[in-house]
């Protein structure tokens, strides 16, 4: 765990170079950067020149409503590669799940970085924040989420949200949330935010967004929802590998007929592919190796806002919500008995036919 | 014959030597470095395979061995330079086409150079040299 | 909610709640209307009748030759626009792809490209039946804001829809939005204006096929 005091000590160069890593290999780190942030191959070494002068960012990383899968997908290296070295770039001062402390050290640790780079740590958060009750369902420490947010955002320099659950309230918030779930947009207003939302979020998003913050001071350029453009800009469907039988109308029609053998497009099994946006076709996980579509599962839209209550995984976005045949029943008999009634009182205005010949 | 999709890859593929083109003009007149990430283009891998073709090999080829190997292979066009980045893990993170009078990886940097004299000084010292 | 969420989600329900429920209201209406008493006897029995009825409801997709100088442009017309609909809605991929959801029965579509070239075809015979609509003096006088509503209730889903096949106007979750509330708005107003011939042309057909069977005209 980083020592609170390094952004006072040496740069970014200095530290690699004692560690053996040259220019060279930061240079390359920014070339891969820049294809990864869509940013122009020209600015990678300025990027790299910036990424050399700059002192260790102290990120504090705090964990709320959540399952660590987050933090289990960006901090798992099958092996060490080149963007792992975003992770040397910081100095992660506070995180439960790696700090060696616990306890009252660990607490201390976390006033002790709060101390050192008031104004200038990043707050990265991870998990929803349950808002009802007074938030008495997630403590840590016995303290609770809501209240830890509220103290902890107001002397950082900007919050990284990471995950669906962090950005936009994720599992937790889904039907009924019993909890009162929130993002942290919902809860901070007066401070710069980004979601990297996913579920969980591609790694290099965060290592990019990283990366870019170090080297030029300020978050990249992100959308409507506060996401990085450079990799939430695009749908998955406009990257899809299997794009092509979409156009052609190829689909699988269940998991495990000739379609679905063949690699087919996966509309009609639900994906969600055309209204997300996410890195993810491009990207995938794991270095990589896959993404749901790849091994052959619809899209389930984990980065969108409330992707859980949007209805069933497996129901096409061409079918919309069932309303149910209890309700079409109901309809039904609303509408004979109304209809029923109208024309009982238009016939009682009538003249009756006769009955007899006349 | 072309086929309809040798066609469409030659369209993309003179698209790119024009720019090619233009981007060693500027490098005549201002020495202005310039480069095309190919990553960051739709290319299918049949279109990378014939703008290689098309660009050819050069004189040069060079390997970079710092957090994984990267190949740098002189076009056929002096000045033009395919860029492959590989990871330690044996990912490509990165493809270009560099137009450059070298590229800038291949270059040693000002700040390695020194700190590579200090340990050059520090290790004769070590190994007891007294006379220069 | 995004857009997307309502219309796939409380727009929907609530536009098919209120269809079903029209539909009910349409069709209780008229099972309760006032019947005239015949009162000659008739001249056929009641399976000629019925095959009277059914005759009917065929031989009036053409008209009587006399007619056609006048109506004949607008009946290929209105017949395009019809089957080209038809195509659209049973022949389109996602459309059977809904069918199946709510009812399990499935068949093979159109390609993408058929469906998108009658679509063209379809909007283009719309404009041309509505440019004739307000051009033509008695067409003009007899048009109620009925004719005018259900025609737009129908242009704006088959516009909607070709627009989303195209996906470049705009984002696909908004084209969806709106293909999706297009048709809700036509679904809502369907039980209560004249685009319930689309459930009652058979029915009205076949029963005046029966009136005249009676009687011993022609059908």
């Amino acid at each position: 765990m980083g020592n609170a005091q390094d952004l006072r000590g040496e740069t970014l160069a200095e530290m690699l170079a004692s560690r053996g890593i040259g220019r060279r290999s930061l240079l390359k780190f920014a070339i891969a950067m820049a294809t990864s942030l869509a940013l122009p191959p020209a600015i990678a070494p300025l990027m790299a020149a910036n990424l050399a002068k700059a002192k260790r960012r102290s990120v504090i990383w705090l964990s709320f409503q959540e399952c660590t899968g987050c933090v289990e997908t960006l901090l798992r290296a099958t092996s060490p590669t080149i963007d792992q070295l975003i992770f040397d770039f910081i100095s992660l001062d506070y995180q439960e799940v790696l700090m060696a402390a616990a306890g009252a050290s660990a607490e201390k640790s976390l006033r002790d970085a709060i101390a050192a780079n008031t104004g200038e740590y990043l707050l990265a958060i991870d998990g929803s924040i349950p808002t009802r009750d007074s938030g008495v369902y997630s403590l840590t420490g016995g303290r609770s989420n809501l209240a830890m947010l509220e103290d902890i955002a107001r002397d950082a320099k900007a919050i990284l949200a990471i995950g669906t659950c962090a950005a936009f309230g994720g599992i937790p918030k889904a039907f009924p949330n019993p909890t009162g779930a929130v993002g942290v947009e919902d809860l901070v207003s007066d401070k710069l935010i980004v979601n990297i939302p996913g579920c969980p979020p591609v790694p290099e998003v965060l290592s990019g967004v990283l990366a870019y913050f170090i080297s030029f001071g300020r978050l990249p350029d992100l959308d409507a929802r506060k996401r990085p453009l450079a990799y939430f800009g695009a749908t998955i469907h406009d990257q899809c590998y299997r794009r092509a039988f979409y156009d052609q109308g190829k689909f699988a029609k269940t998991f495990d007929d000739e379609g679905a053998r063949q690699g087919w497009c996966l509309f009609e099994l639900g994906c969600k592919g055309p209204t997300t946006h996410n890195a993810c076709a491009s990207l995938r996980w794991n270095n990589g190796t896959s993404f749901p579509i790849q091994s052959g599962h619809g899209c389930i839209g984990c980065s969108q806002p409330d992707f859980w209550d949007a209805g069933s995984f497996y129901t096409s976005l061409a079918g919309g919500v069932a309303t149910g045949w209890r309700n079409a029943g109901i309809a039904a008999a609303v509408g004979l008995a109304g209809g029923a009634a109208a024309a009982l009182t238009a016939r009682s205005k009538t003249p009756r036919p006769p009955k007899d010949k006349p | 014959m072309k086929t309809l999709e040798s066609r469409g890859h030659d369209g993309v593929v003179d698209a790119l030597l024009v720019e090619v083109a233009d981007l060693l003009a500027r490098l005549i007149e201002t020495h202005e470095e310039g480069a095309i990430d190919l990553l960051g283009l739709p290319l299918s891998p049949e279109c990378v395979a014939e703008l290689d073709r098309r660009l050819g090999v050069g004189e040069v080829e060079i390997k970079i061995d710092a957090s994984g190997l990267s190949q740098i292979r002189e076009t056929g066009f002096s000045g033009v330079w395919w860029t492959q980045h590989v990871d330690e893990a044996g990912r490509v993170i990165a493809r270009l086409i560099e137009v450059a009078m070298a590229p800038r990886m291949v270059l040693a940097d000002v700040e390695d150079i020194k700190r590579g004299r200090q340990k050059l000084l520090a290790a004769r010292k070590n190994a007891g040299g007294s006379a220069p | 909610m995004t857009l997307l969420e309502i219309a796939r989600g409380p727009a929907w329900q609530a536009s098919v709640l209120i269809f079903i429920a029209g539909i009910a209201w349409r069709l209780a209406g008229l099972a309760l209307l006032r019947r005239q008493r015949q009162f000659a006897a008739p001249r056929h029995g009641l399976p000629a009748r019925m095959a009277g009825g059914a005759r009917t409801m065929l031989t009036r997709f053409i008209p009587r030759r006399a007619f056609w100088p006048g109506i004949g442009v607008s009946v290929m017309l209105s017949a395009t626009f019809h089957v080209g609909l038809g195509l659209i809605v049973f022949g389109g991929a996602p459309h059977i792809l809904v069918i199946h959801q709510y009812t399990g029965l499935s068949w093979p579509g159109l390609p993408k490209g058929v469906i998108v070239l009658v679509s063209g075809v379809t909007l283009a015979s719309m404009i041309a039946l509505l440019i004739r609509r307000i051009t033509h003096p008695v067409l003009r006088l007899l048009s109620s804001a009925d004719d005018y509503l259900s025609w737009l209730l129908v242009f704006l889903p088959v516009l909607t829809g070709i627009l989303l096949s195209g996906e470049t106007v705009a984002a696909y979750d908004h084209l969806l939005a709106l293909h999706i509330l297009s048709f809700d708005l036509m679904l809502i107003w369907l039980p209560f204006g004249k685009l319930m011939h689309a459930g009652l042309v058979f029915a009205g057909r076949g029963l005046m096929g029966m009136k005249f069977s009676r009687k011993g005209a022609a059908t």
